[in-house]
């Protein structure tokens, strides 16, 4: 059930009506049979893997509950005897004994989004190195179905659990609660990935209804349309045309192929990310931020910083700082200061963990080279970035260029963008080879009259087409311009009166009745990072 | 407590530290930052400082930085 389908509309209604209907104290059950239903008729009907991971991690984060309540009450029985080097020890024992429930719950869940997610692609990456090197064996490939939002709802509850075992977390007792934090309809098929902390209590309260955040949701609700329908759907047709046709399309088309879907998936994504939002404040949550104008970034970290910061925040917090303050990564560290020099030797606990952390979000997009190449490629940029930071400084110092100046930022926000958009065509072109023909291409045979001369017309978009892109990115700036100056949209279209809110709001939806691109049946084609 | 604010100015000389209450949640300590830092901090003070420890509120302040070293000490 897509985001921008009738269906869903009125899915949100009945769920909404049914939540406030319900007395206050059962609502989060209402929200419990609301977020299962949605699952069931979404597609998810192999619901046993969403049961399992609910299970697995109900039953490992009471036990590690239990155990921490049992040692507290040990420790400050025995603390009084133990010196310090006692106290390091039993901690040691501690944090053992808990990850003994830790990690075989980590491997099991990690273990099946890896078998559904990868094996087919390991088996016949296998097979093909088993025949270039003359190995008669041949694996079996299997294609699983992947059941719906397993990567987003798979971190969630993963997050969770080591926020227990870390004993930042109370572990919820309940399961069904537990299950409604795992299975939040808004927020299952595409994120963001929020954390126990920040949503389970917005669920397990009876909100209560508030015109006012209705509104708000409704509103941006209809923002996350308009960036999918009208601008995202609209950019695919040129997208799928330039990039379904390399040969056809080379030199200045890949630019404007590589920028245009640098728009499609941002309109994509993060239009689904608001209708998310919007849905879920309806019912009194707040999800966390996913997005903050990534495309004015002034850096590549800066970028990552301001793109799917949930799954950034994740990594950041239970992979990079686990890896990078370990001991094996700190005594790395003090070696290679001593060898490579006070500046490389503190920078290597930082930068080999960030590229890991880069392989690592490069094929949580999907089990293909492409996607492995595109977390080495933000990787290196990474890491090229951090190791020349400080030199290109001094550089520019001694240039005499002004830094803290409009023209500056304008620079870095296009290398950003132009370095943003190359790493696009790397995930969008049909493999790594394509890829490279590309972005070959877009160098060697660069052509400026292909803007002018109706070339652009070529790529699926008629006149008319290109005009509504065109003036809908024009709005989308704009909006982010906005942002990024401070104005709160919403709180100031509030202030203005009545009628002019109305053109508006009517304008908002005539746009997306008049120019939202449709597939079969009227709804929307499916948003790109719930196959993710 | 001189010592910390030593290494800190030494991090980051941009950064104005005393005051301010919100070094993590504002940005101005990225996670970069942070791992260099806790190298310091293990270094100086003679601690170790894990993952669980890596909270905003352990890294917001100078002053939060420094309770933690102390309480990291203690134990």
């Amino acid at each position: 059930m897509a985001f921008t389908s009738f269906r869903f509309i009125v899915f949100l209604v009945l769920a909404a009506a049914a939540y406030f209907l319900t007395p206050k104290r059962c609502r989060w059950v209402t929200l419990f049979v609301a977020n299962y239903v949605f699952y069931f008729i979404s597609g998810g009907k192999i619901f046993i893997y969403l049961l399992a991971t609910t299970i697995t991690t109900y039953l490992a984060t009471v036990k590690i509950g239990d155990m921490a309540a049992k040692n507290k009450i040990a420790f400050n029985e025995a603390k009084a005897n133990l010196d310090k080097e006692g106290k390091k020890a039993w901690k040691a024992a501690f944090a053992k004994k808990k990850r003994r429930i830790l990690i075989p719950t980590l491997l099991f869940n990690f273990g099946i989004l890896a078998v559904l997610k990868y094996s087919g692609f390991v088996t016949s990456n296998l097979n093909a190195l088993f025949a270039k090197i003359g190995i008669g064996a041949e694996l079996p490939v299997f294609k699983f179905l992947l059941p719906l939002g397993i990567s987003f709802y798979t971190f969630q509850s993963m997050g969770y659990l080591i926020d227990v075992y870390r004993e930042k977390q109370e572990p919820e007792k309940n399961f069904f609660k537990l299950a409604l934090f795992i299975s939040f309809f808004p927020q299952i098929v595409q994120g963001p990935i929020s954390r126990f902390g920040t949503l389970a209590e917005q669920l397990f309260r009876a909100n209560e209804f508030s015109y006012t955040r209705v509104k708000y949701g409704v509103q941006l609700m209809l923002w996350g349309a308009f960036k999918k329908m009208v601008i995202a759907d609209r950019a695919a047709v040129l997208v799928d045309n330039a990039f379904g046709f390399p040969e056809t399309f080379g030199g200045t088309y890949v630019a404007v192929a590589a920028l245009v879907y640098a728009i499609q998936i941002y309109g994509d994504f993060s239009g689904g990310i608001d209708i998310a939002t919007g849905a879920a404040q309806i019912f009194g949550v707040t999800l966390d931020k996913n997005f903050e104008r990534p495309y004015l970034a002034t850096s590549i970290p800066d970028y990552w910083r301001r793109w799917h910061m949930t799954l950034g925040a994740w990594f950041r917090d239970y992979v990079f700082y686990p890896l990078s303050l370990s001991k094996f990564f700190m005594k790395l560290g003090k070696k290679c200061r001593n060898i490579l020099g006070n500046y490389i030797g503190k920078l290597i606990p930082v930068l080999i963990p960030q590229f890991i952390i880069f392989f690592l979000i490069g094929i949580w997009h999907g089990a293909e080279w492409k996607y492995i190449a595109f977390g080495c490629y933000n990787g290196t940029l990474i890491v090229l970035g951090i190791l020349f930071e400080q030199p290109l400084q001094k550089l520019a110092k001694k240039l005499g260029i002004r830094m803290n100046c409009l023209s500056w930022r304008i620079f870095q926000v296009l290398r950003t963008l132009v370095l943003v958009a190359i790493g696009k065509i790397i995930t969008r072109a049909p493999g790594v080879s394509a890829a490279v023909y590309m972005i070959r291409s877009m160098v060697e045979n660069w052509d400026m009259d292909v803007l002018t001369n109706g070339g652009l017309l070529t790529m699926g978009l008629d006149g008319k087409d290109l005009w509504v892109l065109f003036l809908s990115c024009l709005v989308l700036l704009g909006v982010s311009l906005m942002q990024e100056s401070g104005i709160k949209i919403r709180e100031t279209l509030a202030k203005q009166n009545l009628y002019f809110r109305w053109v508006i709001y009517l304008g908002a939806v005539f746009s997306l009745i008049l120019f939202g691109v449709y597939g079969l049946n009227y709804n929307a084609a499916d948003f790109i990072y719930r196959g993710f | 407590m001189e010592a910390l604010l030593k290494i800190l100015a030494e991090l980051r000389p941009d950064v104005d530290f005393e005051g301010n209450q919100e070094l993590v949640d504002s940005g101005e300590l990225d996670s970069f930052d942070i791992v260099s830092l806790v190298g310091e901090l293990c270094d100086e003070y003679d601690i170790e400082i894990g993952a669980d420890d890596i909270v905003p509120e352990n890294f917001n302040s100078v002053e939060a930085i420094w309770a933690l070293v102390q309480k990291l000490q203690e134990d």
